[in-house]
């Protein structure tokens, strides 16, 4: 290892990266685009929200409330925690997107002809499925109080006095704007982009002119080419998150409310598993082009297969076991929740898990791909 | 410095018994394989220090398999060899470091000045800054590209490339030469310019290993070994493997339809060879004069109009046409 030849292989790639006039723009300017584009698309059909339960009352009416959330094809009871705290955990662990508390009392209420509230609890750290959430909860609270309270005062065109009020509150992103959520899932993909594209498509060019091969007739060894090679990605997709973190927190105003350990380490997991999907397409690809087409193929399914642009919720159930393959679906939980709600590594540990197998899989698939195409 | 004898690996050694002070390369039953496929079979061979080696075959024959095991870029299957003292197998790093090696790509930095690829070149190979800057001042005069030091290398025209590419390559000044079809591509005057270059580092002790697609590039050099389907089937002087064919008497022969002529030919009678050389039709009628093998009225009466016919001299297309079809034969 000669730190000398490392760093005139990192010299060598900025000189041409930067000589490159598409380039500079590319990486700078691509993050907005891209941020300003994905930050207002709308979310379609949410169905199976998962829904915590906590029902304090625990009375044939409190049963015909939950009944009428369950029933309605839109929300599906995952956890019934014990208390306030136990909704909150379900929140942040990303365990449920919707929590309903019924107070005590409610029946008592209900059978006096007294107004009665229920909260309703939507997790605003995924706006699209947030604001669709909460329009169903709305309306089934509608239907549910007309059927509770079967007085004329409910008959239609009658403002009632009485009935059941769902107080819808959005927690974590209260005002639900897209873009709150857009930029933290941004900064995983323009790292994807980055690491993973840039890379393959700079080395599929050294081997395309010839100096791959030149290379390793000189006294490079292997180690030191792959460093000088991965090292100036590593950087330039550490200034595009700088940009997006820095454009989105000031121009768009998004609030962050995270840590950046808890974001460091989940981007780095997921840097060092982009790499090395780069590494494999370089290997698929003997002409830039090819690694470009490889590059989208693999870009596709994790934009659509992963929450990126669609929600999970929304998509048909065949569909999802895949999901589970793409390591992007887990980093964008892991910097959705922790940039919304401060989510760390305890609530966050399953996402944390599979990004270390991830990464260790993938990486290491490729760098041993890569010694070996090296040696033929 | 030598590595200890690795007893896993004694076949990956070539005995010092083999190795004299004198041989740039000796390589020793080096085999290297695709799964089933020996793309190089066992060849022995040396070159000495100082000569021009020229490394000839057709493609896929195991030439460029060859060429990536000397400069120690990968290993062999089996066998080995030793490049300028060093063991391909244990110390490729040092080979590497005591090599230039130049291919038919010029594989220069397309988006990086002159300067650049030197600067870079050179501190790969670990040059001094006074060592650089004395080199570069050799190369810059030597590819005459003094004032162009600012310029993009993909800009420059090809003559340019492939003497700023050999500079690249020579910049540390190894003694030992690989040049993989230097030439392919480039018009015969700067394919002449260059020559003029290799025979300067050749005068100048420096040993060359060189293939090519060019025949008359071939008799350039001092010794030449031709590779075929992996084997080594012919190896001496130039004037020595035109020798195979001293015996024989070669036509060429002058016809209008030359790919139909060459037809009727094959396989007839008294006719060793036929073959395309350029336009002409080159047959090999063994130890029999032009006389008696009487090509124009054979090839008259099969309905074709011979147009002159002349005995020429072997030429190392020739012999190597001979030497492929010998081998084939005993296949």
């Amino acid at each position: 290892m000669s730190l000398r030849r490392i760093w005139l292989l990192i010299w060598k790639e900025f000189t041409q990266l930067l000589r490159d006039r598409s380039m500079i723009p590319l990486i700078f300017l691509l993050p907005v685009i891209q941020l300003v584009m994905f930050g207002y698309v709308i979310g379609t059909d949410v169905k199976d929200l998962r829904t915590a339960i906590l029902d304090l009352d625990g009375t044939p009416a409190s049963h015909r409330v939950v009944e009428g959330f369950t029933s309605s094809g839109y929300f599906v009871a995952v956890a019934r925690p014990v208390d306030e705290a136990g909704v909150r955990k379900t929140l942040d662990g990303n365990t449920a997107q919707v929590a309903i508390i019924i107070p005590k009392g409610f029946a008592d209420k209900v059978r006096r002809g007294q107004a009665t509230k229920l909260s309703v609890i939507v997790d605003g750290s995924d706006a699209k499925t947030a604001s669709v959430a909460q329009g169903y909860a709305g309306s089934i609270v509608a239907n549910l109080s007309s059927k509770l309270y079967p007085s004329p005062a409910a008959k239609p065109g009658v403002t009632t006095p009485v009935g059941v009020d769902a107080r819808v509150r959005v927690l974590f992103n209260p005002t639900m704007r897209a873009v709150n959520t857009m930029v933290p899932a941004l900064l995983a993909f323009i790292l994807m982009l980055s690491t993973q594209n840039l890379m393959s498509q700079s080395i599929v060019k050294e081997r395309e002119r010839g100096t791959l091969e030149q290379l390793f007739v000189t006294p490079i060894g292997r180690a030191e080419y792959l460093i000088g090679k991965l090292l100036p990605y590593v950087a330039v997709a550490i200034i595009q998150i700088l940009v997006v973190f820095t454009v989105g927190t000031l121009w768009f105003k998004v609030p962050f409310s995270g840590s950046v350990a808890v974001l460091g380490v989940g981007l780095g997991l997921f840097m060092i598993t982009a790499l090395g999907q780069g590494m494999l397409v370089s290997l698929m690809s003997r002409t830039r082009y090819q690694a470009q087409q490889a590059g989208t193929f693999l870009m596709v399914p994790s934009m659509m297969l992963s929450g990126f642009v669609f929600p999970l919720s929304s998509m048909p159930a065949v569909l999802i076991p895949l999901t589970y393959l793409i390591p992007l679906r887990y980093i964008l939980v892991i910097v959705r929740s922790n940039f919304v709600k401060g989510s760390g590594f305890v609530a966050l540990w399953p996402q944390f898990l599979a990004m270390i197998i991830f990464s260790i899989a993938i990486f290491g698939l490729g760098l041993s791909r890569f010694q070996k195409k090296l040696n033929d | 410095m030598r590595m200890p004898w690795n007893p896993q690996q004694p076949e990956s050694c070539v005995p010092d018994s083999l190795v004299h002070s004198d041989d740039a390369i000796v390589v020793s039953g080096m085999r290297k394989s695709f799964g089933d496929f020996a793309a190089v079979d066992g060849i022995d061979f040396t070159v000495k220090k100082g000569e021009i080696f020229g490394f000839l075959g057709p493609n896929g024959s195991g030439k460029t398999t060859t060429i990536r095991m000397l400069c120690g870029v990968i290993e062999p299957t089996g066998g080995g060899a030793r490049v300028m003292g060093y063991d391909i197998c244990s110390q490729a790093e040092l080979v590497r470091a005591n090599i230039g090696y130049m291919s038919q790509k010029f594989s220069l930095f397309q988006d990086l000045t002159v300067d650049e690829n030197l600067k870079f070149y050179a501190g790969i190979y670990g040059l001094s800054a006074a060592k650089f800057a004395e080199r570069r001042g050799y190369i810059l005069e030597m590819a005459d590209l003094r004032g162009r030091e600012k310029e993009l290398t993909g800009n420059l025209s090809v003559g340019w490339k492939q003497r700023l590419a050999l500079g690249c390559a020579t910049i540390h000044e190894p003694r030992l030469i690989f040049l993989d079809e230097p030439t392919s591509g480039v018009d015969p005057t700067a394919r002449r310019h260059f020559w003029e270059l290799l025979n300067e580092l050749a005068a100048g002790g420096v040993t060359l290993f060189v293939t090519t697609h060019y025949m008359d590039e071939a008799t350039h050099c001092n010794r030449l070994a031709f590779i075929y389907r992996g084997r080594i089937i012919a190896a001496g002087t130039p004037h020595e493997i035109k020798d195979e064919l001293a015996r024989d008497t070669i036509l060429q022969v002058e016809v209008a339809d030359g790919e139909g002529a060459l037809a009727a030919l094959e396989g007839e009678p008294g006719i060793k060879e036929a073959y395309m050389q350029g336009a002409m039709l080159h047959v090999n009628v063994g130890e029999r004069s032009a006389a008696e093998a009487d090509l124009p009225s054979r090839l008259g009466s099969a309905g074709f109009r011979v147009l002159g016919t002349d005995r020429v001299e072997p030429t190392l297309e020739d012999a190597f046409v001979h030497l492929v079809g010998k081998q084939g034969g005993r296949a």
